[in-house]
Formats: C-alpha cells, sequence, structure tokens
C-alpha cells in the first residue's frame, strides 16, 4: 500500500495559549460569559456532528464532515465579528455557525438531505446576527464572491465586514487565486482564513503548494497576511479581530493562515488509514486539541469546573436533542418543489416538465402529449 | 457596409428617436440604466478609459467614477465571481466579457455561483446580473474571438440567454435584462454591432425576455433564428419562391415554445439558421420540439443551416462557414421541394 507522508508544518506561527493551556502574555479581554460562549460553541460542535455522525450511519443524513479538533479556528475566527457582517463558509466550519446561533435545527436538516425552502417552510427558526453564504461545496468559488460582496460594501461605505473560510486545498483552485488578486488590487474589507488542517481529501498540504507556507501566497498579491496556532482559540481570535477591525476602518483586506489539523476523516464517504501515515504529526496533535487547552485554562482560571461542565453539556444534548427531532418533522419534499427558484417565471419547459411529473407521480403516462398543447385532463 | 433592418416594432409610439447602430444602442441602454439606478455598476476588462473593445462602455467611466465602470484585473472568473458577490450584496451587476470565446475561464464561477445561488437558497438570494458578450463571426477575429457557443449555457437552469438582432432590440432587451432579477446572458452580435442604423426611442422601455418577435408573417415555411442571422433569413426569404415565415428567437433560454410552435403548425415547414456548430447547437432542440409537438403537420423534415461541426476557421474560409442568405436559401428551397 502507497501512503503519503506528512511534512510537519513550519513553527513559528503566533500563539497565545500553549498545548497545556498555559497562556502566555495578556489573558485576552473577554469576561467569562463570553468566555463559557466559546467553550459552549466548541462543546455543542463535537456534541453535534457526533450526533449527525451516528446519524450518517444509520441511514438518516448523508455525508457528514467533522470539525473535530479545528473547532478553534472557524470560532476565534467568527468570535471576532459584529452583527450583519458577512460569512462565506464550506463545510468544516459549524463553529462558526453556532457561534452566532445558526439554527442547528437547519444544519441537521440540510444534512438529511431536505430542499432549502421546505426547511424554510417547515422550521420556525430565528436568523442569525451575523448573515451566513449558503455553504459551499465547490471549494474556492467562495472566495472570489465573498471579495465582490466586500467590493460592494467598500462602494457603498458600509461599514460591514465580510469573512470566508477555504481550506489548504482550496488555496489551489483558480477561484482563490482571483480572490486574493482582486483582494489585493480593489482592498476591500474582507478578512480571508485559510483552515489549514493539512488535508485535502487524500492529498497532503505539501501537494497544495511549493511555498514555505500558505500565508506566504498573500504576499504575492499584496494582502497583509498572519500566521496563527489555529488550535488556539485566543490566538485565532485576537489575530482576526485585528484582522476585521483593519478591514472595518477601511485598511484592506487580510489573509489567515491557521494551521491546525484534521484529526477525522475528510467525510464519512472517506477513509484516511488508505492513503494517510499520521504518524509523524497525529499524536502532537492530540495533544494540541483545541477543547481540552482551552478547558483546562478556563479550570485555572476558575471560569468552568465539573459542575458548570456538566450543566452545559446538559444543555448542548439537550439542544441538540430538539434539533435533531425538528428536523426530522421537515417531511420530503414535494417532487414538483425541484422547480422552484430556477428562474423568476414559470417558462412552458418547466410547466410542461413539471405537468410530466405529475402524471408520472400520479401513476399517468407522462409521454402522450403530441401537440404541445398539454395533456387531455 | 449598409444594412437594413426590419422596422421597430409598431407597437412603439415614440415622440422622439435617434438613428443610431446596435452598439450605440447598447451604450444609451448602460448609459440611461446607470443614470437611473445608482446600483448598476459595470465590470469588465478594458471598459474603462478606453471604453470597450467595441467602445460600448464609451463616456461612462467619465460620467459614473471608477466605482461604478470598474476596470478589473485580467481574469474572466474574477469578473464573474465577484460581480456574483456584488450581486448577492443588492448591486445590479452588468459585467462584459469581451468575446464568448473568453468566457470559458469563468465557468466555474457561472456554473457553481451564478446559475445556482438562486435555487440553492431556496429563492432567498437573488443574483441580478446581466453579462453582456460579443459573440458571432464574420469580423476576421483571432481565434476564440468569433465563437457562438451559446449552447454551453442554453443547457444550464438558472440562467437567461438573451440575443438581440437590431439596435431596437438591443435597447428594449438590455434595459429588460439589467432590470430583471434573474441572471441574463446577453449576447451581442459583434458583426452588425455597426452595421446599420435605426430609429431607436431616445426614451425608456423594455421588451419582453421570453418572447419571440415575428418578424415576418408567411405561410409555407418557417424560419427560426436570431442575431446576426436574422437579417440573412429576411434577406433569403425575400428572393425565394416561397412565403418565408421569419421567428426571432430572440429569448435563447427561455424559449417561446408556444410562438415557435404555433408558427411550424401553420407553415408546415421549419428551417433553422444559426452560427453555433450544429451538434446539440439550439437548432437540435428546436427540431426536436418540432418533431415532437408537431410531427404530423410537418410536410418535411425540419433543417439546419447552421455552422459545422469543426472549430471556427481563419479568416480566409470563415465566411464559407457562417451560414449566409445563400445557404438559408437553400434549407428553404430544399423544404420547399421535398414530398413525403
Amino acid at each position: 500500500m502507497v501512503e503519503w507522508t506528512e511534512r510537519r508544518p513550519p513553527e513559528g506561527e503566533y500563539r497565545m495559549l500553549d498545548a497545556d493551556g498555559q497562556l502566555d502574555g495578556d489573558p485576552p479581554e473577554l469576561d467569562d460569559d463570553e468566555l463559557l460562549a466559546m467553550y459552549r460553541t466548541m462543546v455543542a460542535t463535537r456534541t453535534l456532528e457526533d450526533k449527525m455522525l451516528n446519524m450518517q450511519r444509520s441511514g438518516e443524513a448523508s455525508l457528514v464532515a467533522r470539525s473535530r479538533g479545528e473547532e478553534a479556528t472557524p470560532l476565534g475566527c467568527a468570535a471576532a465579528l459584529a452583527p450583519d457582517d458577512w460569512i462565506f463558509y464550506t463545510y468544516r466550519q459549524n463553529p462558526a455557525l453556532l457561534y452566532w446561533e445558526y439554527p442547528m435545527a437547519e444544519i441537521v436538516a440540510g444534512d438529511m438531505g431536505a430542499e432549502p425552502q421546505t426547511v424554510a417552510e417547515h422550521l420556525d427558526t430565528d436568523e442569525p446576527d451575523v448573515n451566513f453564504s449558503p455553504d459551499y461545496t465547490p471549494v474556492g468559488v467562495n472566495t472570489t464572491n465573498a471579495v465582490g460582496m466586500a467590493m460592494a460594501d467598500k462602494f457603498n461605505d458600509n461599514e460591514t465586514v465580510t469573512m470566508v473560510f477555504v481550506g489548504d486545498g482550496s488555496t489551489s483552485e483558480g477561484s482563490f487565486h482571483d480572490a486574493m488578486n482582486f483582494a489585493g488590487v480593489f482592498e476591500p474589507p474582507v478578512v480571508i482564513v485559510c483552515q489549514n488542517n493539512q488535508w485535502a481529501i487524500s492529498e497532503p498540504s505539501h501537494r497544495q503548494t511549493g511555498a514555505e507556507t500558505f500565508a506566504k501566497k498573500a504576499e504575492a498579491y499584496g494582502v497583509p497576511h498572519e500566521r496563527v496556532d489555529g488550535n488556539d482559540v485566543f490566538a485565532v481570535r485576537e489575530t482576526a479581530e485585528e484582522a476585521v477591525e483593519r478591514a472595518r476602518n477601511g485598511d484592506g483586506p487580510t489573509f489567515i493562515e491557521c494551521v491546525t489539523y484534521r484529526m477525522e476523516e475528510h467525510n464519512t464517504s472517506d477513509n484516511p488509514d488508505v492513503y494517510r501515515d499520521d504518524s509523524e504529526q497525529r499524536d502532537e496533535w492530540e495533544e494540541k486539541d483545541p477543547l481540552a487547552r482551552y478547558e483546562t485554562y478556563l479550570r485555572e482560571e476558575d471560569v468552568l469546573d465539573d459542575d458548570l461542565a456538566d450543566d452545559v453539556q446538559a444543555d448542548v444534548d439537550e439542544q441538540v436533542s430538539e434539533a435533531v427531532a425538528a428536523a426530522r418533522e421537515v417531511p420530503d419534499s414535494e417532487p414538483e418543489r425541484m422547480f422552484d427558484y430556477q428562474i423568476h417565471d414559470t417558462p412552458w419547459n418547466h410547466a410542461h416538465q413539471r405537468a410530466e411529473l405529475e402524471r408520472e407521480q400520479n401513476g399517468e403516462n407522462p409521454f402522450t402529449d403530441f401537440t404541445g398543447e398539454g395533456f387531455d385532463e | 457596409m449598409s444594412e437594413t433592418y426590419p422596422a421597430p416594432a409598431s407597437d412603439h409610439d415614440a415622440d422622439e428617436t435617434d438613428e443610431i447602430d446596435l452598439v450605440t444602442a447598447v451604450n444609451q441602454t448602460l448609459d440611461q440604466e446607470m443614470a437611473r439606478n445608482d446600483s448598476v455598476r459595470l465590470m469588465g476588462y478594458d471598459i474603462g478609459p478606453i471604453g470597450g473593445v467595441y467602445r460600448a462602455t464609451e463616456g461612462l467611466l467619465e460620467e459614473y467614477g471608477n466605482e461604478r465602470v470598474i476596470d478589473t484585473p485580467l481574469s474572466e472568473n474574477g469578473i464573474i465571481g465577484t460581480a456574483v458577490g456584488m450581486a448577492m450584496a443588492g448591486e445590479r451587476v452588468v459585467p462584459e466579457i469581451q468575446f464568448m470565446g473568453f468566457s470559458y475561464p469563468a465557468f466555474g464561477q457561472i456554473m457553481y455561483a451564478l446559475v445556482k445561488m438562486y435555487d440553492r437558497t431556496g429563492g432567498d438570494i437573488e443574483v441580478p446580473l446581466t453579462v453582456r458578450m460579443a459573440y458571432g463571426g464574420g469580423v476576421k477575429a483571432l481565434e476564440y474571438h468569433q465563437e457562438s457557443t451559446e449552447a454551453y449555457y442554453l443547457h444550464t437552469p438558472g440562467i437567461r440567454v438573451v440575443c438581440p438582432s437590431t439596435p431596437y432590440q438591443a435597447k428594449g432587451l438590455l434595459t429588460a435584462s439589467i432590470r430583471h432579477d434573474d441572471p441574463v446572458l446577453f449576447m451581442e452580435p459583434k458583426k452588425i454591432y455597426r452595421g446599420g442604423s435605426q430609429p431607436v426611442p431616445t426614451e425608456e422601455y423594455t421588451l419582453p425576455l421570453d418572447a419571440a418577435r415575428l418578424v415576418r408573417e408567411g405561410e409555407d415555411v418557417t424560419v427560426l433564428t436570431w442575431g446576426a442571422m436574422v437579417r440573412h433569413a429576411v434577406a433569403a426569404s425575400e428572393t425565394v419562391d416561397a412565403d418565408v415565415e421569419v421567428v426571432d428567437i430572440r429569448s435563447l433560454s427561455p424559449l417561446d415554445v408556444e410562438t415557435i410552435l404555433e408558427s411550424v403548425k401553420k407553415t408546415g415547414r421549419c428551417v433553422v439558421v444559426h452560427e453555433a456548430r450544429r451538434t446539440l447547437g439550439l437548432g437540435a432542440e428546436l427540431s426536436a420540439l418540432v418533431n415532437e409537438y408537431a410531427l404530423d403537420r410537418l410536410k418535411a423534415p425540419v433543417k439546419r443551416a447552421t455552422g459545422y461541426d469543426v472549430h471556427f476557421p481563419s479568416h480566409d474560409i470563415e465566411d464559407d462557414y457562417l451560414p449566409d442568405e445563400e445557404r438559408a436559401q437553400y434549407a428553404i428551397e430544399a423544404v420547399m421541394n421535398y414530398e413525403f
């Protein structure tokens, strides 16, 4: 069996909280409620994703891509934003969604395969304070759209900031290049976050770039860049806050590489044992787990104790249960809904094909119109 | 070069008109829509000081400034990708892709973001982009500057494809496209950009985006065509010994199937004239529709007078590739002479 070997990423990324939960320097200016909100988000992400994994295994959910071990990156970045800002995400940013109280039931229902309009009609949920793009499956595409949105904000003198997440693999896509290039030229208020978990499905990061780091790519585009320990939620948040502030003050884009590690499979269709020899780094990254590290800190600071941790977990368990129950109540879409929201009108071909589909659903032959004038009822 | 156009639709009773060509009609439309709505922004390559490779945006930078007439880095994918993001923020963006043959680098953003956003958000996010593209041959241009590859986009849901054939049509259809909340791919027939002028109302007006246009009524044979080919179809119809009905498809997607079928059922014969390669060009779909829904009215098989299934040839033989009056005439005569 041929496997990829890993190359350890270069040292030197910015860190505040080390792997043992020890803080280097001044503590962040975050009150206990905010510290616990971040803790709760990490716990909620793990609990939700583990539940969705079970649902996938029992055939209830489609593909599940977990963020275990990477939570600090999307969480710390998203926490730097303010209401009305925008997040363009892909599929491993659940902590960003949950921090801003994106309806958990919508995440579950979406993963169970419901059409978005069916989800919207059957789930009575509140809009989060931060705007979310739809999730993007084709990687890199969201980056260009996010830069465009930020360009519009710049032209309109809005104070809104747009944040976009990409993976290490996405940086190889043309749309990523275009986004960075336009960001460098137009200097819009955008924060581009590379969640470098070192694996893009079966290929390691050293197959994505010959550059020493992903952060260095930004140099050539004239985009300011930072490189941080992606498992240190304080370092990520502080870096993202500086980037967001710069953007809001009209000082343009920032590219942030957050160095982390994909502990799990790419998604539930994937088996990493086939292609990766993770003996080089895996144990080390287990030690660097963002939740364990953060929990140690909170306990040492007396923000968290066993009772409170139990309460948080119980509360999260209940929230996940309610979300799953609500998602399970979303019915399958009516088949003709597939014709919704293609364009704003119902042209002849849609009306005709929809009638064909309805006939087929009713056990009638859909191919009996030989005039184009419709079906005899 | 003198081209005669079909007269403007008689339903438009304008007080004041300008005698303008097609590219000037595009320029005037962009100017009027930008004046009318501050969220209309143009993006593209060479659209600023130089006014576009065909001068369609001439004078607009001076009038509206560089945040509304945005010269971009040289990247079609970047233009469409950022335009989509701007549209998601509520802007009404009109990107220019210089040539249809240059649209392929943007295929990713068109397929993944532009055409899919409205569907994938359950109708929450609209992307009201009008992507202008010069298309078509006959101008002795370089490779990839003469393409008519609209079929790629016609196969794709979530985007309208519109093509004017006269200055009057260009203004009304472009105005309607910019104001519409759907993405529109607006194909501009570069061969007739300056191919002739006609009186065009000075005031704003729209034309429907879902209706074919009856250019010429006839009883014997229907010619389905659009863009720069309309003039050839009309010229051919005046020389053949048959009463020819010419339908300007105008909205290539969605198709005005009712008008198309009504005409073919009346005449019993159908010819399609288009510049694009034949295999799986729009003519294939038109022929299929006629066969599925009007077979028992047909007095002859459908014939397609089109480009050939080859890469667009070099200057010296491009006129032999492109359909013209003569090829349209042959096709009309062939179906007229056919007997079952």
